[in-house]
């Protein structure tokens, strides 16, 4: 167990490239840190560079208070689960968990003992002969796990060890993870791109894009206070719907509206009181963040505020048992920024070019009567708005 | 009362027509290929089993002429000289081309791409082009004439492809696994004879195999590295028998036959490594 400390880290490739820029991050003893974030945003490197795999341009790096920096990937006492599982395919199974420790010259019956342990708490006891290419997806996965687990490392770091896994799989393995390292309560670095895996894996979670931190939270904080707009559009699924919006003083009384094509929504006092920092904003234009969840049908909402409906024309539904998701166009306008297109996996042009500049997503109760075309009134849950700086996609809040 | 049967006999659709008739042409090709490949050595065997006269005359069958094979030729002791060259030079292939190989696919050093295409562009050369040369050089360094001079030569000419063969199949193996490795507390050199070298059975095989083939093959630089008859390899031996004053060509026929066998022995029991070995980057 161990504490390891990123400071100011920043990997420059050859070409000059700059992969990671100034990351900090202090991930604490036996914590679960997940690094999430698009292809190509830089947290492999981070990864790699905690590995020691890649060399650091600047900055620090250290595992217990000792800089590591300079430190060869075979003393830096961390195993790590790679994506591809790299198991040796010429071992069997024991051999591949064992293989760290031979070198390692530990006693034979040590190593037979903590291969069997790991193999049992792995399910593993029946494969321990077999090579590589005789098991399944999931029993790879667990024999790279247990080959991790045999060494008792400082950390644990893993490369997106679930995504060659099918979906079904995937979730179980993701428990499995869960429950071993809570068991083992090793400091654990977990990279992934799947939002889903981060949310439900991470103790806290970093989000980082083009090789910069954008926030560290836990995952809940990262959901209720995104940091900035690309966090609010990674985060979550179904994402979170971002549209270009005015704020205004409302010409009949003391309520702010916030605008946006032709409609209008009344905020409530609270939502000025608990950000004063919005009141800069008055008059001006800023991206208003509204999720899924927080858009219902009104028909079916408990207690709906007429000042916080809108109308929209439904382009498509999707049932998904529990809930519906409805795809509702109209008279607004999406923020389709790189930064969000990014984050949607997709460019902004493409994004554009879809026709889904002017659509929002609402997650709504399954007894919705809603079909395509029909045009939806949606009452908008106004507590939950977020607001963001247009020109900076910061957050606006204290 | 009769009864009559209802099931139909399978027709043979268009489709199913067209494939057989492919796979009958295809079979038809092979085995014309079959019989030019398998042809010059019915002819060697057979005719080997003559004298001069049945030869001339290409009728009866007699073992005298290999007799007169291993009286004019020390046929053992020029197998003993072909493998001796052969084995050594391609050990020293291996060891080179298999830690070179490895270098230039999985480690990161300043102008590796620059001594790689150098290493691809001696390929290129023929041999003919630098065998004198390697003579002076060689006769220089008191090398002619001994096994130490062919075998080095040999050794210099397979290198180059041996290394593009074998970089190309290290670059096969997943960056992650080497990775692995050196997180388990490996160091390049353990990784490489602990991971990477079990892992290259057959590349290492096809470049043992191409190159048996091409060095027991060999004549020329036998012909210049090796005059003295001691120390020939069995090509040499054979070259001096046809230009002899009275060529006997039934024993010179046994003797091809005889060094033939070898590389063909050797390419049967490899050649599934061979076929692996040759598709190396080809997909998955």
């Amino acid at each position: 167990m161990s504490r390891i400390v990123l400071e100011g880290v920043t990997k420059q490739f050859a070409d000059e490239t700059v992969a990671v820029n100034s990351l900090s991050l202090d991930i604490g003893d036996g914590e679960f840190m997940v690094l999430v974030g698009p292809s190509g945003c830089g947290k492999t490197t981070v990864l790699r560079m905690v590995a020691g795999l890649e060399e650091v341009t600047d900055g620090t790096i250290s595992i217990d208070g000792e800089i590591v920096n300079d430190v060869d990937p075979g003393h830096r006492d961390i195993a790590m689960v790679f994506q591809s599982y790299a198991l040796y395919p010429h071992l069997s199974v024991y051999d591949n968990m064992a293989f760290s420790l031979k070198y390692r010259k530990t006693p034979k019956d040590e190593i037979r003992r903590r291969v069997g342990d790991a193999a049992r708490i792995l399910e593993l006891e029946p494969y321990l002969q077999r090579k590589p290419r005789q098991l399944s997806g999931g029993q790879r996965q667990r024999v790279a796990m247990g080959r991790a687990i045999v060494r008792q490392p400082r950390a644990f770091l893993m490369d997106e060890p679930l995504s060659n896994l099918d979906a079904k799989l995937r979730v179980q393995m993701r428990a499995e993870i869960l429950k071993i390292q809570q068991s083992l309560n090793v400091t654990t670095i977990y990279v992934t791109h799947d939002q889903t895996e981060a949310m439900t894996l991470g103790e806290r979670v970093a989000v980082v894009y083009h090789g910069d931190l954008q926030q560290v939270g836990t995952p809940r904080e990262l959901y209720r206070r995104p940091a900035n707009r690309f966090v609010a559009a990674f985060i979550g699924s179904p994402a979170m719907n971002l549209i270009k919006a005015r704020l205004v003083q409302s010409p009949e009384g003391s309520r702010h509206v916030v605008e946006f094509g032709s409609h209008r929504l009344a905020l409530p006092e609270r939502t000025f009181d608990d950000n004063p920092r919005l009141a800069q904003y008055v008059g001006r234009g800023v991206v208003l963040g509204v999720r899924p969840e927080d858009l219902e049908d009104a028909s079916l909402a408990a207690h709906p505020d007429p000042q916080a409906i809108i109308e929209l024309t439904v382009d498509l539904l999707e049932d998904l048992g529990s809930e519906v998701d409805v795809h509702c166009s109209g008279d607004l306008m999406q923020d389709t920024s790189d930064v969000v297109g990014e984050a949607a996996d997709g460019s902004a042009d493409e994004l554009a070019q879809k026709g889904r500049a002017g659509t929002v997503v609402a997650r709504m109760n399954r007894h919705t009567k809603l079909g395509v075309g029909d045009t939806a009134r949606i009452h908008v849950d106004v507590g939950e708005l977020h607001f963001f700086d247009d020109d900076t996609g910061e957050t606006i809040a204290d | 009362m009769t009864i009559q049967s209802t099931a139909r006999r399978p027709v043979l659709t268009g489709t199913r027509g067209r494939k057989t008739a492919r796979r009958i042409a295809l079979f038809v090709v092979m085995v014309v290929a079959a019989i030019v490949m398998l042809y010059p050595f019915y002819y060697m065997l057979n005719n080997a089993f003559r004298t001069a006269a049945q030869f001339d005359q290409q009728i009866g069958h007699s073992v005298s002429s290999w007799g007169r094979l291993f009286q004019d030729l020390p046929v053992a002791r020029e197998f003993l000289n072909s493998t001796l060259i052969c084995v050594v030079a391609i050990v020293i292939i291996l060891a080179v081309s298999t830690t070179a190989g490895f270098a230039f696919a999985k480690l990161r050093f300043g102008g590796s791409g620059v001594i790689f295409l150098m290493v691809v562009a001696a390929m290129m050369v023929p041999l003919q082009s630098i065998i004198i040369p390697e003579y002076v050089n060689l006769a220089r360094l008191g090398l002619v004439n001994t096994y130490a001079g062919a075998i080095l030569v040999y050794a210099a000419l397979g290198t180059p492809f041996a290394t593009f063969l074998m970089a190309t199949h290290y670059r096969g193996i997943s960056d992650d696994l080497i990775e692995a490795a050196i997180i388990d507390g490996l160091g390049y050199g353990r990784t490489f004879l602990r991971i990477a070298l079990p892992l290259s059975i057959p590349a290492m095989a096809t470049v043992a195999v191409l190159q048996f083939i091409q060095i027991w093959d060999d004549l020329l630089v036998g012909l210049l590295f090796l005059q003295n008859p001691q120390q020939r390899p069995i090509t040499v031996g054979l070259a001096a028998l046809a230009a002899g004053r009275s060529t006997s060509i039934p024993a010179l026929l046994g003797g091809s036959f005889l060094s033939a066998v070898p590389a063909i022995v050797v390419y049967l029991i490899f050649q599934r490594y061979l076929v692996k070995g040759l598709t190396l980057g080809m997909g998955k």
